[in-house]
């Protein structure tokens, strides 16, 4: 039996005992335990070292506010940064102290004590200027640091997230928690129960409390049990309500499903009320070395003794301002815990309170001006609080209690307002800014009577706002002690200079504040940042109050004036796993395939995105070949005899109505209007300040039907586009838009053979050129399949995009494969496009359509109507047409060295000196039409200046190109147009 | 698998778009088709063809594929007026239908939408998300069952693997 373990009592199963390691030592515990409980029933003291200084430091808490002992766990489930007070006990569990070395018991880190002095809050501010912060920060980070991320994935398992959808969403199920939800629930609402314990109940679980005469903690049983058998109510334990978002969405991290396959889930709950009831935090006092080891909450050490039947201590001394450290007296002492002495700041002690310990010495009006001990408290020194005499009072534990915080973060989330209540001496919930109530101790309702009152009342407020009427509610009555405090935001003890901390995970002390506000950081947000108080994993739960009230009384401002810093999500620390939930791995990014992505995979295609979330093939390689020889020979096979690429992915939209043609006018700068079916226009659209935002062709179906295409990266967009317009601008303009992307894959057969080939796959199109020209289709069979052919070409070469329902499209690939194989036709992938489009100068965007350059820039004049009266852009481009600015305008460049190639993106600047840019390289690629690199670029002033040459300057060098016109490969089109 | 439910990817069926005033719709083709559904979001069923209101003047007709080329020759999209659209969509839609005791919870970690019997009833469509993923949602007897673009079909069975998982 450990030395520390009561043996009777406490909600842990004695039948199940549990072995676990804490820093390489193995101890026993039991299920039920978490790892503090299990380290206090062992009796270890030294569980960790502090953040800045490397003090020692034991556990001081027993759930999520525990500011001192943060762990690392290791094995399957590896996780860094966690408190003690959360990790529940199973066997195997291996977990060692964070930021110390070689060990918590003696860390060499605790040097930094000796030059306390020298670093206070913010010096790494002004020290580690110069030159530069970054060679300090690691050895910095190193030396006051936490755990790093764990460096795999868990072993099993995966995380999931999921949608939820309630009535009413109750955070907390104590007293105040479990009351809304039976009556919320008993009324058929859907309800969504969540509590951050592995058990319900709440403070309950802690303390010896009873409801209508019945220990508490079988009313809390009852509740659970009729909960279950509710249909209508989701109940969660060991799950947090962590965030609360706009539109009452919640987020909940349920740690511990039941589903042995998923580790961790996150629920995005919406709900139409909220309901938080989320208790009380006690908070600490504020003393000279009150982070000592054996420096307990009250309501931790009432915690341990009375659910874990453990003893934090043997001999105690209990610091307070308040009634509810009484009660913790009281239980501390029934399990045998020697109760040395209540120190009270308050002068007079409420009866109740007193009724609590009877038998056990009170110092009404004293304080504990510091602790005893090096490595563990040995003692406090106690003083009347007004001054006089100093006494020492031995003991092994020193429980304090500086009051009771509501936790109002989730609130506060909500964007409520919080006010501070001179009663309670804290921030209690003001104005909701959402559906959201408050109730129990969160609402400032602190005893079991109040609290349990509060949640009905709350449960019938939200059920009100919901539709259903309910008056009334029977609630059970609960006996507690009253509460009662007068607030105590610092022990005034002159001529202590030890440190007396405020927070105790950053290691901020009242001097750090004082720092703080002498150096003009007065705002209570300024003097978070400045000092770290209140960040970290703990965010200041048990600490942060008295940082503003220490401001306060500095400043000689009530509270409420200083106010309280922004509470932000999360509440608690959450798995990054849990928010990403199945969303990893190849499902990291959406991802979207052809009919043919099977096929390219096949064939060995080196796949990746392409825009839109297409999965592409960028090229087939053959074995031992380069990236650039497969390049070149997919090249080859398009401008010498034949290729075919998989053209799916472009954005393909039917518009219909009498309008239509009217809307296609207006938003692409040339006129689409008087095309006639049968027939295809290329046009380019702009945003209305005159840039370009797509490119693409638009056929003409019939007097009524359009076919319009765009690139694959802006299909979106440009859906959302039109009908910004037809909803927004043009409401009584009769156009009707469906997408068909994915109603038309096609493949394009290209090259001096294409036509032989679409010939010899058989088709009763007529193809001769005369008949079937360049910028028309044609509707038919091909291959046996239902078929629409474009003659359009983005390759520069012969082009035929056949067009077939997906369903068939693997079987037109695979025939035109076997009808090209004569020809030596290849699969061609983006990069080769790549290439071949830039031989023929033909824009892309996203390389020469960067967001800044227009049609004329681009040699495009040519498409800006002048016939039209308007259209979308363009008076933004006359206007800015119309300005001096110079242009930055698409040239082609050929570097003087055939074989040197320009980095894409890479500046050009006069004569390659180090001079403002004047322009950069959108591509460059080998051209195998000509041998040698060529490059498209935006120069200023580009179009005048052919023939000269201009210089890309690289890091290592400059690169001499000749400016030429932005064409490589048959600047005429005939070859498009055979 | 950890989830006790049934995953279907189905096969193409017979779609078509539908855009425009319903009376004209009718006009045109009401005699070919299932009453037009009086509420948004509902559906009607006249044979195998189901017609779904998913929009304002916008309707979905799906029915078997076998029947894909006498409806294209009955609806007659090419010729039918200005007024009305009349688009073939069949291959655009790739739907599955998730069925089984543990259906609500599988959706629940898919879709956004509250998919609870007291809201989402039976027979009711709407679109919605599924993975992220604009998905046209419905609520059968027993089950979901969805529809995403078809060139996401694959991401969503590699999402519903890792769901079940």
């Amino acid at each position: 039996m450990p030395s520390n373990r009561l043996p009777t009592g406490g909600r842990i199963n004695r039948n199940q005992p549990v072995r676990f390691k804490f820093n390489g030592k193995s101890y026993e515990g039991f299920e039920g335990d978490t790892l503090a409980s299990a380290l206090i029933a062992n009796g270890v003291s030294i569980t960790a070292r502090s953040f800045k200084y490397h003090r020692p430091r034991g556990i001081v808490g027993h759930g999520v506010e525990e500011p001192a002992t943060l762990v690392e766990l290791a094995g399957a489930n590896a996780s860094g940064n966690v408190p003690a007070t959360t990790v529940s006990l199973h066997e195997g569990l291996s977990a060692r102290s964070v930021n110390c070395w070689p060990s918590a018991s003696l860390d060499l880190g605790a040097t930094n004590q000796l030059i306390s002095k020298f670093i206070p809050a913010g010096f790494y501010y002004k020290t580690f200027k110069w030159p530069n912060w970054h060679w300090y920060e690691p050895s910095i980070r190193k030396a006051a640091g936490l755990a790093a991320a764990p460096t795999h994935p868990p072993a099993s398992g995966h995380f999931e997230a999921r949608h939820a959808h309630a009535d009413i969403l109750i955070a907390g199920a104590g007293p105040a928690g479990l009351m809304a939800a039976l009556i919320a629930g008993r009324s058929g609402a859907r309800v969504f129960l969540v509590d951050e314990g592995t058990e319900a109940g709440g403070s309950l679980l802690n303390r010896a409390l009873l409801i209508e005469g019945r220990p508490a903690m079988e009313w809390v049983a009852d509740a659970v049990a009729e909960l279950a058998q509710m249909d209508n109510v989701t109940h969660l334990q060991d799950s947090t309500v962590w965030a609360y978002r706009e539109h009452n969405l919640l987020m909940v991290n349920e740690r511990s499903p039941q589903n042995p396959s998923v580790i961790e889930r996150s629920w995005r709950v919406r709900a139409g009320q909220v309901i938080c009831a989320t208790g009380a935090i006690e908070r600490m006092l504020v003393f000279a070395n009150n982070d000592r080891p054996g420096v307990m909450m009250a309501s931790s050490a009432q915690a341990y003794v009375n659910r874990y039947a453990a003893l934090p201590g043997k001999q105690a001394v209990v610091f307070t301002n308040n009634n509810s450290a009484y009660a913790a007296a009281a239980d501390m002492h029934a399990a045998g815990v020697e109760i040395k002495a209540i120190i009270d700041s308050r002068k007079t002690i409420p009866k109740d309170a007193l009724a609590c310990v009877s038998g056990i010495k009170i110092h009404a009006g004293h304080v504990v001006q510091t602790t005893k001990g090096h490595r563990s408290v040995r003692g406090v020194v106690v003083a009347p609080i007004d001054g006089g005499r100093r006494f020492t009072v031995s003991c092994d534990l020193l429980a304090q209690s500086g009051g009771w915080n509501p936790a109002v973060h989730l609130f506060s989330q909500s964007r409520g307002t919080v006010r501070y209540d001179e009663t309670l001496a804290s921030f209690v919930p003001d104005q909701p800014a959402q559906r959201t109530h408050s109730a129990g101790a969160a609402n400032g309702d602190i005893t079991l009577d109040s609290a349990l009152s509060s949640g009905a009342k709350a449960a019938l407020a939200a059920l009100n706002e919901t539709g259903e009427m309910h008056q009334t509610a029977n609630v059970p009555t609960g006996q507690d002690t009253p509460y009662g405090i007068t607030p105590l935001w610092q022990v005034d003890a002159k001529g202590t200079k030890s440190k007396a901390f405020l927070d105790i995970q950053n290691d901020v002390s009242v001097d750090d504040v004082h720092l703080a506000l002498r150096e003009g950081y007065d705002n209570i947000e300024h003097v978070k940042r400045y000092t770290t108080g209140g960040m970290g994993i703990d965010q200041g739960k048990t600490g942060n109050i008295n940082i503003i009230g220490v401001v306060a009384q500095q400043k000689d401002l009530p509270l409420q004036d200083v106010g309280a810093t922004t509470f932000r999500a999360p509440y608690t620390p959450v798995s990054f796993g849990a928010i990403g939930g199945i969303r990893e791995d190849s499902v990291l990014f959406p991802y979207r395939h052809t009919p043919i992505t099977a096929w390219n995979h096949d064939q060995g295609a080196f796949m990746y995105e392409a825009g839109a979330r297409w999965r592409r093939p960028g090229y087939f390689p053959r074995p031992s070949e380069s990236f650039q020889e497969t390049v070149n020979r997919e090249c080859r096979a398009v401008r010498e005899s034949v290729g075919v690429y998989d053209g799916s992915p472009l954005g393909t939209f039917e518009l219909k109505g009498r309008d239509t043609g009217k809307f296609l006018d207006f938003i692409y700068t040339n006129v689409m209007s008087s095309l006639k079916p049968g027939q295809g226009r290329y046009g380019l659209m702009l945003s209305d300040d005159g840039l370009i935002i797509d490119d693409g062709v638009t056929l003409r179906l019939d007097d009524h039907r359009w076919l319009l295409s765009t690139s694959t990266g802006h299909a979106d967009a440009i859906n959302q586009h039109m009908e910004k317009l037809l909803q927004t601008e043009f409401p009584d303009w009769e156009v009707m838009i469906t997408t068909v992307t994915s109603q038309w894959n096609n493949a394009t057969v290209c090259g001096p053979n294409a036509r032989k080939t679409v010939e010899a796959l058989g088709t009763d199109i007529d193809l001769s050129p005369d008949n079937f020209p360049f910028m028309s289709f044609r509707e038919g069979t091909v291959a046996g399949l239902a078929a629409r052919i474009v003659r359009v070409s983005f390759t520069g070469e012969l082009s035929y995009e056949i067009n077939v329902a997906p369903r068939d499209m693997l079987t037109l690939w695979e025939r035109i494969m076997k009808a090209g194989k004569p020809h030596g036709i290849l699969p061609v992938g983006s990069e080769a496009s790549h290439v071949l489009r830039v031989e023929k100068g033909f824009l892309s965007l996203g390389h020469e359509v960067d967001g800044t350059a227009d049609a004329y820039d681009l040699n495009m004049g040519w498409i800006m109507s002048k016939k039209k009266p308007d259209y979308l852009g363009k008076r933004s481009v006359e206007l800015r047409r119309r300005g001096t600015a110079v242009r930055r305008e698409l040239v082609g460049l050929v570097p003087d060295d055939p074989n040197h190639q320009i980095p894409e993106g890479a500046p050009l600047t006069p004569g390659g000196k180090k001079q403002k840019t004047e322009g950069l390289t959108t591509a460059c690629v080998w051209s195998v039409m000509n041998d040698r690199w060529v490059a498209l670029a935006l120069l200023e002033n580009g179009h005048s200046r052919h023939g000269e040459t201009a210089h890309v300057r690289l890091k290592d060098g400059v690169i001499p190109a000749k400016i030429t016109a932005p064409v490589f490969h048959d600047p005429d089109g005939i070859l498009l147009r055979s | 698998m950890s989830y006790n439910i049934h995953i279907q990817r189905q096969e193409i069926s017979a779609l078509f778009d539908l855009k425009g005033p319903s009376e004209a719709l009718q006009e045109w083709a009401g005699k070919h088709l299932p009453v037009f559904p009086s509420h948004p979001n509902s559906k009607t069923i006249k044979d195998e063809m189901e017609l779904s209101f998913i929009g304002r003047n916008h309707w979905i007709l799906r029915a078997p594929l076998s029947q894909e080329q006498s409806l294209a020759g009955r609806l007659m999209p090419e010729s039918c007026p200005s007024d009305i659209s009349i688009v073939r969509i069949s291959d655009t839609l790739t739907f599955f239908g998730i069925s089984g005791p543990d259906a609500p919870e599988v959706m629940a970690i898919a879709c956004p939408l509250d998919l609870h019997a007291s809201v989402f009833l039976e027979g009711m469509i709407t679109y919605s998300e599924v993975f992220g993923i604009k998905a046209l949602v419905s609520h059968y007897d027993g089950g979901f069952e969805f529809a995403v673009e078809q060139s996401f079909g694959d991401m969503i069975v590699d999402y519903l693997n890792r769901a079940i998982t």
